[in-house]
């Protein structure tokens, strides 16, 4: 094989190349650069929250400063975080995964990082006094349409936001999708594809069928605030629960857009450090396409209170319930990996092991959600706070780590310094155990969320001040996860082709890659099995 | 062993339970709470005993344990098992919450009609004679600032007791002036939305003379979080005293023009 000698590596490249890169591999750093520094600002702003929580009565914040950040906290970490670090591993991994040059549409590509881009920017703009948006990262109108006690003042920033992001979500899915079904090299086919590629382009279609719809949802908001429509205004005949319609039937699926992926690398990564195929390939792949079509059909779930009929709960019930199934398949097949295996402990497995273990309490704590006759109780309460976290705080951020420690040694051809890396691991999991399991306590016993102060019940403060504790250690974590990554990109020591050893195609380049990728396309063997173990 | 103890003693509890719960319909939401309470353990346990003895027993060992086992791929008998077990599981509970959902919907035929109307940010409860009572937000100023304890007081002016009475059946009919609220009645484990424009019903029974918690629980802008009504539960006599307007202890009686001056105004509340 030709040595890629005359190639410069993709970070030697000038500002004006990164500008205007159409590569994909430049691109899905942007992206991973731009949702990290987000990921960060939006944990400093939980932090603030938590401090304010310590203990009853006002802290350090006005109501409006928490509300801002909460509202902040939630949309920056669902849209650029839970959705856009995914951006960035499709973008880097598809093509290598799938032995194509580029995506199908590199310019559109380019085009949807700069909307994100622009939509990072519009972010920043509300970081202004009097821009604060205060609406919650759902907007619910009235509350975001009036004038006074609402926050119409601050709403087109919020549209904007969903309007940008949506944007690039389409933009990406498009790009995905065709990329995969076009670009495969001969001999890698539905059954043999990668996990994670599945799992990617599940969300990606996710993202296509439902963005419109909550970009129609907030464009109406935006229209009534301004324009003075009455889609959703009570007083003219509106009502505000279509907004609440139209809004979750994306942003229920939207979930599985963040967890999907997160699949997929749980399961990259655990086969290869199980040094052992996947248990139950076919049925991880059907699980996966399961969760992405039925999860279309449950979003009433976030209203079983809104004053929706009683008969459309019931069925949402057992729509939701039955998303555990294929949920379950993937617990037991990754588990069923575990046997008799051979596992190498190095840190990307701790964080997929981990993401496992929490997940399954993200899940089980999940399902009486899906019930009616248990959600009136918790319904808006720090349960559901503590549930969500411990599948977007827990599941999708460790397999986040999982893959920038597993993918580290090809994106910038060294290694990560493993200490550190394991140290981060077992921080960030005690902190997030000791941050999230109080909030279900204290969400059962009736705390509602969203509440800047709290009455000085004692049981209730004393849950506050453990979750603070633990929400500085998991800050800690991860702030040594991200000292260890840039570390190891700096002063690492060189990475081989595969240091995992795993049978998938992107391991079989140079480490980093060169810009054109393959020399010619690769040829693939005939039973090749991306999760096969391989001693190379 | 702790673990099996703790499932026999979650058991006890299921069958114990007392003549009189201290809440309706709460009583229906703690049978399904601790079925799935035992339903978790027991499928926590299940996945994570094996996974962390397979995660020690097959660690990476060298010269011994290098390469895993490339045989087994997968097993459908195993496979199909846990889809039907899970799916037998999930039909259950939902069936099950499904039966109860029913009854807590369902208020008692008795049931004492209160209107609720929630207002950024408080309430005003209507009773059935037309009494009327606000419990509204305590909030900060810039000159005054509230402790802990005052901010969630009830001083008999902006914040007033509601008073219930103890194991009547209570039909809450909700609705909201400006922007979504939430009910929640903290001892019956009952949260229903408040929509402008329409109205939504819920019911509660409280069984035991006491002061109990109602907070919003939908987000509803500045002052959410101070958004709450203490109920005091009386006995009958007590509350129909108190409903004709007798006793020196049942707080001020709010005027309309007062209500009406909080609603839209909306001054700042000073204490």
């Amino acid at each position: 094989m030709r040595e890629a000698v005359a190639e410069k590596p993709w970070f030697s490249a000038s500002i004006w190349e990164w500008i205007f890169t159409t590569d994909h591999k430049k691109i899905g750093i942007m992206y991973g650069v731009t949702s990290t520094i987000f990921f960060i600002v939006a944990g400093l702003m939980a932090l603030g929250m938590r401090l304010e929580l310590f203990s009853p009565g006002a802290q350090y914040l006005k109501p409006e400063t928490y509300n801002w950040f909460l509202t902040v906290h939630g949309a920056v970490i669902l849209l650029w975080w839970a959705i856009g670090v995914w951006a960035s591993f499709a973008n880097f991994l598809i093509p290598l995964m799938i032995g194509a040059r580029d995506v199908a549409f590199p310019r559109l590509n380019a085009l949807g990082y700069w909307m994100f881009f622009a939509a990072s920017v519009i972010a920043l703009l509300t970081f202004i006094p009097g821009n604060q948006i205060m609406t919650m990262w759902t907007g619910y109108p009235p509350l975001a349409a009036k004038e006074g006690i609402g926050f119409a003042g601050t709403t087109a920033l919020f549209v904007f936001i969903w309007h940008l992001t949506g944007f690039a979500s389409i933009a990406g899915a498009v790009n995905f999708i065709t990329t995969v079904i076009r670009m495969r090299v001969p001999g890698i086919g539905f059954f043999n594809l990668n996990l994670f590629i599945h799992g990617v382009i599940a969300a990606n279609v996710i993202q296509l069928l439902g963005v419109p719809s909550v970009a129609g949802a907030v464009t109406m908001l935006f229209l009534d605030t301004y324009l003075q429509t009455s889609f959703f205004d009570p007083t003219k005949g509106g009502d505000p629960i279509l907004y609440q319609n139209l809004f979750w039937f994306y942003s229920h699926p939207a979930v599985y857009v963040m967890v999907l992926p997160a699949f997929g690398i749980i399961s990259e990564v655990v086969s290869a450090f199980a040094r052992k195929p996947i248990f139950g390939y076919r049925s991880m792949v059907i699980a996966i396409w399961a969760i992405a079509v039925v999860g279309f059909i449950v979003w009433t779930h976030h209203m079983f209170v809104s004053g929706i009929p009683d008969w459309v709960k019931i069925f949402m019930s057992y729509t939701t319930l039955l998303i555990a199934v294929p949920t379950g398949i993937k617990i037991f097949n990754w588990v069923a990996t575990l046997y008799r295996a051979a596992i190498v402990y190095r840190t990307p497995m701790l964080y997929a092991l981990g993401a496992i273990l929490m997940f399954l309490i993200g899940g089980l704590t999940g399902i009486p959600l899906g019930l009616p006759a248990f959600d009136v109780a918790v319904h808006d309460s720090y349960f559901v706070v503590g549930h969500f976290h411990y599948v977007l705080g827990m599941a999708v951020t460790l397999s986040a780590f999982a893959g920038f420690f597993y993918w580290w040694p090809k994106v910038t051809g060294r290694m990560y310094p493993e200490s550190l890396g394991k140290l981060s691991f077992w921080l960030i999991i005690i902190g997030s155990n000791v941050l999230y399991f109080p909030q279900l306590i204290v969400g059962l016993m009736g705390m509602p969320r969203r509440y800047y102060d709290y009455p000085p019940i004692e049981s209730w403060v004393t849950l506050h001040q453990i979750q603070t504790y633990g929400a500085f250690v998991l800050a800690v974590g991860i702030l040594i996860a991200i000292v260890a990554l840039i570390k190891g990109a700096i002063s690492g020591e060189k990475a081989t082709k595969n240091p995992w050893m795993s049978n998938s195609l992107e391991w079989r380049l140079p480490s980093p890659p060169p810009p054109h990728n393959f020399d010619k396309e690769p040829e693939v063997e005939k039973d090749y099995c991306p999760h096969g173990y391989c001693k190379s | 062993m702790k673990f099996i103890l703790g499932i026999l003693l979650l058991s006890g509890f299921a069958l114990a339970g007392s003549d009189e719960p201290l809440a309706r319909p709460h009583d229906l939401w703690e049978v399904i709470y601790k079925i799935w309470l035992v339903i978790t353990v027991i499928i926590y346990a299940v996945v994570a005993i094996p996974s962390l003895y397979f995660m020690f027993r097959y660690r990476y060992r060298k010269g011994e344990n290098e390469q895993g086992d490339q045989e087994h791929e997968g097993h459908w008998g195993l496979e199909a098992l846990w889809t039907i077990v899970p799916l037998i599981i999930v039909l259950y509970l939902a069936t099950h919450g499904f039966a109860l959902f029913t009854q807590m919907r369902k208020p008692p035929e008795n049931a004492m009609e209160l209107k609720v109307t929630a207002f950024a940010w408080g309430w005003m409860f209507q009773y059935p004679n037309g009494k009327m009572v606000v419990a509204s937000a305590i909030r900060d100023t810039e000159d005054k600032k509230c402790k802990p304890e005052e901010c969630y007081g009830v001083d008999g002016v902006f914040q007033q007791y509601v008073y219930i009475p103890k194991g009547v059946p209570v039909k809450a009919i909700l609705t909201s002036q400006d922007v979504l609220h939430s009910f929640y009645v903290q001892p019956a484990g009952v949260t229903q939305d408040m929509v402008p424009g329409r109205t939504t019903v819920t019911w509660f029974q409280i069984n035991k003379e006491g002061e109990y918690w109602v907070f919003c629980r939908e987000y509803c802008g500045q002052w959410h979080s101070r958004m709450f009504a203490k109920l005091k539960v009386v006995s009958k006599e007590e509350f129909e005293r108190w409903l004709s307007g007798q006793p020196a202890d049942a707080g001020h009686e709010p005027s309309d023009e007062r209500v009406a001056n909080i609603n839209s105004s909306g001054q700042e509340v000073v204490r």
